[in-house]
């Protein structure tokens, strides 16, 4: 499946809903999509991963490059994320630096 | 044997990763199995793409192999650029640190040499060639 993403602030929450593969070849587009989310100075960003198949390390340089544009007091949620998917985020020691669920978590994202 | 020739440019990661999720799919791996192997396979070329020739002006392809035999898959991975042996290279030192502390170099040969059981490299010509490699195991066997 081509890749496809895709930004909603709502709420001081940048929902930003990723789909198909991730790879060097399309991780500008993520990372378009995070520049405008720091734009509006929002409190949370959350990654919607449902649909993502699959990310490279393209896609996780953009994660480094949200928490350093954004800044620490910005938290950000890893929603949904697919087993391999998960799985890179934490061989890589990402897991620290993001919230990881199962699924949205209105309560405790937009709190 | 099968092979497969691509323009060494981004857009080769595409029909790339359809080649090694078939290959690994026709040696019996699953769908978590045949996503690591394109997710090493991927790192390298993605390596090979930016660095063996974006970065130095050239141009050039990538080529591709995939073999089957009753105890392992082996897929390479070949460039034409420079001489650069990846599988030296140490993992990254900071991966426990926070990210805003983080360096970004050197994740994609961590993930490449993670998810496969053997990468190995060797200059054949003027050709860098990676090879992976993914037992296939009793379980896994079609």
């Amino acid at each position: 499946m081509a890749f496809s993403s895709q930004l909603e602030v709502a709420n001081n929450v940048a929902k930003i809903t990723l789909a198909g593969r991730l790879d060097a070849s399309t991780a500008a587009g993520f990372r378009n999509l995070v520049d405008q989310a720091a734009a509006q100075k929002v409190k949370s960003v959350a990654l919607l991963l449902d649909h993502l198949e699959y990310m490279a390390s393209a896609g996780l340089r953009v994660i480094v490059f949200a928490r350093q544009k954004m800044g620490v007091a910005v938290k950000i949620y890893v929603v949904g994320a697919q087993p391999l998917v998960k799985e890179t985020i934490e061989v890589s020691g990402f897991s620290q630096a993001v919230v990881l669920l199962p699924a949205y978590d209105a309560a405790l994202i937009e709190k | 044997m099968k092979t497969l020739a691509l323009p060494g440019t981004l857009d080769a990661l595409e029909p790339l990763g359809e080649f090694v999720r078939a290959a690994a799919a026709e040696a019996g791996f699953d769908a978590m199995a045949a996503g690591r192997l394109h997710l090493a396979v991927d790192e390298m070329a993605t390596n090979s793409v930016t660095h063996a020739y974006e970065e130095q002006g050239r141009e050039g392809q990538i080529y591709l192999e995939a073999e089957i035999d009753d105890n392992e898959l082996r897929v390479a991975l070949e460039d034409t650029g420079p001489a650069y042996d990846p599988t030296t290279r140490a993992d990254p030192a900071d991966l426990d640190r926070p990210l805003e502390e983080r360096g970004i170099g050197g994740l994609g040969i961590f993930l490449a040499r993670k998810n496969v059981d053997a990468l190995l490299y060797e200059r054949r010509g003027d050709r860098n060639r990676l090879t992976f490699v993914l037992h296939r195991r009793p379980a896994s066997r079609t």
